[in-house]
């Protein structure tokens, strides 16, 4: 079981909703989704892979089956996926810190949401609300979503400078080099299990392993 | 569409799970245990799905209602009415809600078209539990209706009955194939290693070398030098 593969959490929340404030959430969303720069301040956090949220309506679970209790619920409900990089505690702090305002407009109308200021509620709120993952798969645990963005710039200026520099000659070659090498000084870096993320690939390996040592299927 | 932001799609499965038990234990648990065993990394069955960028499964056992009271900005006023009748204000409190049924939470993100990826997930879920190979049909076997899966078709809208629309999908990544930043991610890393290593050296050295290194790691293959989906350790 993890929440964490690599240098990726993954985080499932699962709040009540009223059915009937259902609509004003998927305008807030719709309204985000139209308006790009209203999800400016997530863009800025940078360590999100890819974010979701899912509202359920409270008889819109999945019914694939007579012989399958219908669900009877007083309430609808808004799940939200994440996969970040960093720890539990850095991301749910950085929401607080960075776009409190975006963050409560989102789950403003889920039951008893004590909004993201101050922090003690807010941690409870989603610490209680959140559910473990028993299988987490990233396709790159060594990344985070930062080195996906600067690899993406730096395959293109690599390809893009063996066209225009690589025959010159050596003294212009080498000035093309270090412009290069200028520009691209942000996005180096090389990708490595951190020590932190070993010592949860640790845990994870271990649990793993147990996991592997009982069978009761 | 909420479920895609540009190339990438957002996934997310809810597949109802059998009420019911074989021997003693649930057939929620059992499909708990063989998500818990599934190998990890590039040994998971989904590194073999293509374009699978993140994912995960887990079993949503029940809905779960916690929280401070008397938060709710708007529906506070309704303790008011606690100075007449106390049933008032308790019918002002949240409800508890149980579900009927436990489900099989699978949620992707990858790229491209859905019916191409579920056919991907039907071809090439494969993977090895102590000796014993098992497919996509394992994960899902105790879920309700998942008999009628016959063939790629019938699991394709067998997902797709169970598929719930994302009302918002944020991509903070990149939305190119897996290949392209796989790749992308490969030359990031060598070409790291490259600049360190010929920190200083001269001009013609470094030139040769390049020619060397580009050779070697083929920035424009896809399919050449890379890391596999899952890699681990560098």
């Amino acid at each position: 079981m993890s929440n964490i593969a690599g240098k990726a959490y993954a985080m499932n929340v699962v709040t009540p909703i009223r059915w009937y404030m259902v609509w004003i959430n998927r305008l807030i969303f719709k309204i985000a989704l139209s308006r790009p720069s209203t999800l400016k301040g997530l863009i800025t956090l940078s360590l999100i892979h890819y974010a979701r949220w899912v509202i359920i309506p409270k008889d819109g679970f999945p019914h694939l089956h007579p012989s399958q209790p219908k669900e009877n619920l007083h309430y609808s409900y808004m799940l939200f996926f994440s996969n970040f990089n960093g720890s539990w505690d850095q991301y749910v702090d950085s929401f607080t810190f960075a776009i409190p305002s975006g963050l409560d407009l989102f789950w403003k109308w889920n039951i008893r949401y004590p909004k993201s200021v101050p922090l003690t509620p807010f941690h409870d709120y989603i610490k209680y609300n959140q559910i473990d993952t028993a299988h987490y798969y990233s396709a790159y645990p060594m990344a985070a979503s930062n080195d996906v963005k600067s690899a993406k710039i730096v395959k293109k200026a690599l390809i893009d400078f063996k066209s225009a520099s690589i025959e010159k000659n050596p003294d212009e070659f080498l000035i093309d080099y270090n412009n290069l090498l200028n520009e691209l000084q942000l996005e180096f870096g090389e990708m490595r299990p951190t020590p932190i993320v070993s010592l949860s690939a640790d845990a994870v390996k271990q649990r793993y392993l147990q996991s592997q040592s009982h069978h009761y299927i | 569409m909420a479920t895609k932001s540009g190339n990438a799609t957002a996934l997310t499965v809810l597949s109802p799970i059998k009420n019911g038990t074989m021997g003693e234990i649930s057939y929620a648990d059992i499909t708990r245990e063989r998500c818990l065993r599934l190998p990890i990394h590039e040994n998971s069955p989904l590194a073999k799905v293509p374009n699978t960028y993140l994912a995960r499964l887990f079993i949503l056992d029940d809905v779960f209602y916690e929280s401070l009271p008397g938060s709710d900005s708007v529906f506070n006023f309704s303790d008011i009415f606690s100075f007449f009748s106390d049933q008032a204000r308790r019918d002002a409190l949240p409800k508890i809600d149980h579900l009927k049924s436990k489900y099989l939470v699978f949620s992707s993100n990858f790229h491209g078209d859905l019916n191409e990826y579920l056919a991907g997930m039907w071809e090439n879920w494969t993977y090895n539990d102590q000796g014993i190979q098992h497919d996509v049909r394992y994960i899902w076997e105790h879920c309700v209706a998942f008999d009628e899966v016959t063939d790629c078709n019938s699991f394709i809208s067998y997902i797709k009955r169970c598929q719930l629309d994302a009302s918002l999908f944020f991509n903070g990544s990149t939305d190119d194939s897996l290949q392209e930043q796989l790749k992308a991610l490969y030359l990031k890393q060598e070409f790291t290693k490259f600049v360190t290593t010929h920190q200083g050296k001269s001009a013609i050295e470094i030139q040769q070398a390049f020619k060397r290194f580009i050779e070697r790691v083929q920035p424009e293959n896809l399919s050449g030098p890379s890391w596999i989906p899952g890699q681990s350790n560098p």
